[in-house]
């Protein structure tokens, strides 16, 4: 029995109308199919081995020396020096330093004993970065004069991150 | 009309206006809370209050896409096929969905202002991508067309493959190195380190949040419900007008 819906003199075809709807969904997927296919690509270029730390720099495969890197480390305390657009501090992860050359200010929450990812490369001695990220810790405590006093005076350099 | 339509005057309950003013009272101490009575953050100072947003959001998004998956696993495992349990499981992808996406924005402003940038590819933030554009895809599935028993079968299948992605999101910064921190309130070794005050109201988000995502899909699925009839009956209609035709 043919049910499909009937055109009248007054309106316009119902048929069309329902396939149009159809074609929107379908679209819908092509588009959620290409980003899908765009997301696990950043997943296995980027997001699988995000960063690698201070002291695998030239020791591990993917944190070759002449290549760029995002390094993961912690802003040594009284490294941190600003000025003429320029900011410069000590980076240390397990024992390992490496000196870290930023133009610019690279904003955040960014501040000596904290854990950050620079991305860059290693020229000479120093690793030359062109983009910072904060990486703040899974703990939460209130703001305390006292407390944050206390932890000023102590050292961080060992923060495992 | 058939009679599951006539039977829905509206779709509010006494237990809909119930959870509605549960969520009101927690969300409006959420906001008090979140606001004004919790302390600034030693390190991210008011930054932090964004978390009594993005985390109970990012909860609700979870429980959501497992609620959908249950649901879809009834429909499947059930001899009835009943499509009651596959519009909870559409109704609550979608309100999933809504979740998920307040996650992201919420997360994404958290993240200008601590990280110092809006998006990274690390791996939480891009599983989570992964699994909120899924679920959109979830939801494009079901507007297909065909016959909602069509639809239920179709998107049960998905909801169940989908519903994996979660222990993939919410390990995804053990599993691999991550900008984004490690749980606080779930962290494997049990250890909450979190001011007191601020895990009570983000405990209290949770609640208002899972109780405005019950108070949302009770409403959402009633209405697909009154949307299926509505089909079923022109269907019904379309039927009858063709057999008094072939009697004329």
């Amino acid at each position: 029995m043919d049910l499909t819906p009937r055109t009248s003199s007054d309106n316009a075809p119902l048929a069309p109308r329902k396939r149009n709807r159809k074609w929107k969904y379908v679209a819908m997927l092509v588009v959620v199919a290409s980003a899908g296919g765009f997301i696990v690509s950043q997943f296995l270029t980027s997001a699988i081995d995000f960063y690698c730390n201070v002291d695998e720099i030239g020791h591990r495969t993917g944190c070759e020396a002449n290549r760029r890197l995002r390094v993961q480390g912690v802003v040594e305390k009284d490294s941190l020096k600003s000025g003429a657009g320029r900011t410069t501090f000590v980076m240390v992860f397990n024992h390992q330093s490496i000196d870290v050359m930023y133009d610019g200010d690279p904003g955040g929450i960014f501040q000596e004993c904290i854990p950050v990812v620079a991305h860059g490369r290693l020229v000479g001695d120093i690793f030359e970065a062109n983009r910072i990220e904060v990486k703040h810790s899974n703990q939460y405590v209130a703001a305390n004069p006292d407390r944050l006093a206390q932890s000023k005076a102590e050292p961080c350099s060992q923060q495992a991150g | 009309m058939n009679s599951e339509a006539q039977a829905i005057k509206g779709v509010g309950t006494p237990a809909t206006r119930m959870y509605g003013l549960m969520a009101i009272v927690a969300l409006g101490w959420v906001l008090l809370g979140g606001l004004i009575f919790t302390p600034e953050d030693a390190v991210q100072g008011d930054a932090v209050r964004i978390m009594y947003v993005h985390v109970p959001t990012a909860w609700v998004a979870y429980l959501a896409f497992i609620v959908t998956g249950v649901a879809s696993a009834c429909w499947m495992i059930g001899k009835k096929h009943s499509l009651g349990f596959d519009r909870v499981a559409g109704a609550s992808a979608e309100v999933g969905v809504v979740f998920m996406g307040m996650t992201l924005l919420s997360g994404s402003l958290w993240g200008r202002i601590t990280w110092g940038t809006f998006w990274v590819w690390d791996p939480r933030l891009t599983t989570t991508a992964f699994m909120f554009v899924t679920y959109i895809g979830y939801l494009a599935v079901r507007g297909l067309g065909g016959t909602a028993q069509q639809r239920a079968r179709r998107s049960s299948v998905i909801a169940l493959l989908a519903v994996l992605e979660i222990p993939l999101v919410h390990f995804s910064v053990v599993m691999w190195r991550s900008l984004h921190q490690r749980a606080t309130v779930l962290s494997p070794d049990g250890d909450i380190k979190m001011d007191g005050l601020m895990l009570f109201t983000l405990l209290f988000g949770v609640f208002g949040f899972s109780v405005l995502f019950a108070w949302l899909v009770s409403h959402r699925q009633r209405i697909m419900t009154m949307q299926d009839a509505q089909q079923t009956s022109a269907l019904d209609a379309a039927v009858t007008e063709r057999l008094k035709e072939a009697q004329v």
